[in-house]
């Protein structure tokens, strides 16, 4: 492994790590004293966090940063997919609530 | 045939290959509709009953939701190391990372049995509410593929072990897997920890 795939996959693990301990601050202010309260911003937020992170891991730990472009875009669209299915429904649900 | 470059590969493409083989991407897209589909049906049942999911959330410690998905995090990064290590022929480093990676899904797996135990004891359980339904289903569908992932790990180390089995494609296809199982924890936990 040469020295600067190693430094790519820790910094790539560090942000993934980063953005892990930051849901933490997400949960802070999602509170009101102490006390959960429902939040659609929280909610759409941390779901698009998560999805940011699966692209990052496909595209550096499952390598498809350097697979054929037809396995780019696909996962591309998949993780696009995932986002408007979950996000959509939650809206949709929280519209008929 | 006077060139042996594949007819359907793009110009853009030379240089590129797929990681693993292609049946394990298709079992990962196909497993990633059925987990959205999961998700999708969570999230709208979180919408008509969202005080009952909001105190059954209440009941879970954000920190060890964080601390199940840095492990997962860290035994991804450790079987992508082992990736490019297999790569380089230093299969004794690639080893070491493989066991790291079995490692830390062990240590995954005892963090999760203690949840479950001390939700269990407090009265959490499989029929006490909405959203702890969907708890158990969700941690106990994931448990199942870490369990596999277990199974996976040992042909990565088989592979590793063994100069007459050793082969690139099965190594990455065993990590393709293993970064699988780490992404479905990262969206798990987000739904089941952080959303309101």
């Amino acid at each position: 492994m040469t020295p600067s795939t190693n430094e790519r996959l820790f910094v790539v693990w560090l942000i993934l790590v980063g953005i892990t301990v930051s849901y933490l601050l997400i949960d802070h202010t999602a509170s009101q004293h102490g006390v959960a309260t429902a939040s659609t911003a929280v909610t759409v937020g941390a779901i698009c966090l998560a999805l940011i992170k699966v692209r990052i891991i496909m595209r550096e730990f499952m390598e498809v940063r350097g697979a054929p472009q037809l396995l780019c875009r696909l996962t591309d669209f998949w993780v696009l997919l995932m986002g408007v299915a979950t996000l959509g429904v939650y809206l949709a649900g929280r519209a008929v609530a | 045939m006077t060139t042996t470059e594949s007819p359907t590969l793009l110009p853009a493409d030379e240089g590129r290959h797929v990681p693993g083989q292609p049946d394990m991407w298709v079992f990962v897209l196909f497993e990633s509709l059925v987990f959205t589909s999961y998700f999708c049906v969570y999230l709208y049942s979180r919408t008509q009953h969202e005080r009952s999911f909001l105190l059954g959330q209440a009941h879970l410690l954000l920190w060890l939701g964080v601390l199940d998905t840095v492990v997962l995090l860290t035994s991804s990064w450790a079987v992508a190391r082992c990736v490019q290590h297999a790569r380089a022929g230093h299969y004794e480093r690639a080893k070491r990372d493989a066991w790291f990676t079995g490692a830390l899904g062990f240590v995954f797996l005892v963090l999760k049995i203690i949840e479950w135990v001390r939700l269990i004891h407090t009265g959490n359980t499989f029929t006490s509410s909405p959203f702890f339904e969907y708890y158990f289903f969700l941690t106990a569908i994931h448990f199942v593929h870490l369990l596999i992932g277990f199974v996976v790990v040992g042909v990565l180390l088989l592979q590793l072990t063994d100069v007459k089995r050793r082969g690139q494609q099965t190594v990455e296809t065993c990590a393709t897997y293993w970064h699988t199982v780490d992404f479905f924890w990262v969206l798990i936990f987000a739904l089941l920890y952080v959303v309101r």
